[in-house]
């Protein structure tokens, strides 16, 4: 009886990490190049139940719900069109490289600007890469001709914040970019809504098994064993 | 759980910070030389969730940050005064304002009372350049390359000058800009020129500030939307015990 509970409450659980998620996305409705994501579930293994005397089975129960891999929406979003010669998107798949403290990341936030020392950098001041992997520089009239910047096939890139992705490039990538334009960001909102308000009711149906339950083990505690049945 | 109304508070105060950018662009849409403001949005960090062996993350929200200034071209109005000076192309006249060099590109000049040239807050243009006695401001010439004449005098030149990185030139409030160690120092820049009896009127572009602004508020309700849903889930988890 009281698996069930705990079996309600893994729903619960696994509905909070989806909702932090999809506020997380909501948060970045604005932010371009950012990709949506999605949390798999899926059951913990199945336990045979047999009768004790006889031991013949009787059949299986669910242990409840557990989180599986973080899925990111890798689809290419659509683009605007800023007009700004320092703002680039790809259309189609790839990534900018970018060369951090850390080491060579990736982006597809194309919003770059000029450093002191004339190379083109990101918001944080992370210089951008050409196809070689070496700095780029801005010309005397203030542009990059799109052509020069570096566009990478990351395959399973994986994020890290600041719109910046990790993972090791292979290949060509068959998306060209484009200059005065950002890719939005990935973020649908009335999907968001929807699978928001669809995972808090999932949230209040485990709420609602465990009263259930509870009611049901509160019928246990106290009217079973008394001769009337009325405690 | 509360991860999530953070995350959404986050993304709340960047859609903010947006807003911002756009009141102050709209406010000067009339300001000569205004550039508007490039605010860029980035997202936070992902923390991994540890459950049954599996690692899922969840982010932590959205920043935004103004990351520098359009650098299109704002439009001409032709005035017909002889100091009111426009520049087409990449570049800054270079003044001193309060002792400090500066750079602007609003170029509504006028004669003060020792006969040099300022601007409009009174800041002396740099190099300075002094009106001889007697010199009326409509006999002065003023060329593309800069040149100022009064007849066939040349009383000085105009000089153009940019910045390596014009994204982190310090705005100063009054339409002039400071460099600083991260836009670099002025130098001379080729390829600008200056129009005389013209202003160069702000950039900002009604059209994009206002669906900038629709979106922006759109996108500030989703994430309100989503902290209600968040605290109508902590509302259910409060009522299990019912």
């Amino acid at each position: 009886m009281d698996l069930g509970l705990y079996i309600a409450a893994t729903g619960m659980v696994a509905e909070q990490t989806r909702q932090d998620q999809i506020s997380n996305d909501l948060a970045n409705a604005s932010t371009p190049g950012y990709k949506s994501e999605r949390t798999t579930q899926s059951s913990f293994g199945e336990l045979l139940l047999s009768n004790t005397a006889t031991g013949s089975p009787i059949g299986t129960v669910g242990e409840g719900v557990a989180l599986g891999k973080t899925v990111t929406d890798m689809t290419p979003a659509g683009m605007q069109d800023t007009g700004q010669p320092l703002d680039f998107g790809i259309v189609g798949t790839g990534f900018f490289a970018v060369k951090t403290p850390q080491g060579v990341r990736y982006t597809r936030d194309g919003q770059f600007s000029a450093s002191a020392t004339g190379q083109l950098v990101t918001a944080a001041g992370d210089p951008v890469l050409d196809a070689q992997g070496n700095p780029l520089t801005v010309g005397a009239n203030g542009r990059v001709a799109a052509s020069s910047l570096g566009v990478h096939e990351v395959p399973g890139a994986t994020k890290q914040g600041e719109n910046l992705f990790s993972g090791n490039p292979s290949g060509k990538a068959a998306g060209t970019v484009r200059q005065g334009a950002l890719e939005l960001s990935g973020v649908d909102a009335a999907k968001a809504m929807v699978d928001m308000i669809g995972s808090m009711r999932t949230f209040q149906s485990g709420q609602q098994a465990i009263q259930a339950i509870d009611q049901t083990l509160q019928a246990a505690s106290t009217q079973v064993g008394t001769l009337s049945g009325n405690p | 759980m509360l991860e999530g109304l953070y995350a959404a508070a986050a993304g709340m105060e960047a859609q903010q910070q947006q807003m911002d950018a756009v009141g102050n662009d709209l406010a000067n849409v009339s300001t000569s030389g205004y550039k508007a403001e490039r605010v860029g949005f980035s997202d936070l960090l992902y923390n991994k969730v540890n459950q049954a062996g599996t690692s899922t993350t969840t982010g932590a929200g959205a920043l935004s940050r103004v990351i520098g200034r359009s650098s299109a071209q704002g439009a001409f109005q032709q005035t017909g005064e002889p100091l009111d000076l426009a520049i087409q192309g990449e570049g800054f006249f270079q003044i001193k304002s309060a002792g400090k060099l500066a750079l602007t590109r609003d170029g509504a000049l006028s004669v003060d009372g020792k006969g040099q040239l300022v601007t409009s807050d009174g800041s002396l243009l740099d190099p300075p350049i002094t009106l001889p006695a007697g010199v009326a401001t409509g006999e002065i010439t003023i060329s593309q390359d800069g040149a100022v004449r009064a007849g066939t005098r040349t009383l000085g030149t105009i000089a153009l000058v940019s910045v390596p990185a014009p994204d982190h030139l310090l705005a100063d409030g009054s339409g002039a800009f400071t460099p600083t160690a991260a836009s670099g120092a002025p130098k001379a820049v080729s390829g600008a020129t200056i129009h005389q009896g013209a202003l160069e009127g702000s950039n900002v572009d009604m059209a994009s500030e206002m669906t900038t602004m629709v979106s922006t508020q759109r996108n500030y309700q989703l994430a309100s939307t989503a902290i209600q849903t968040q605290n109508q889930m902590l509302a259910i988890a409060n009522q299990l015990r019912s």
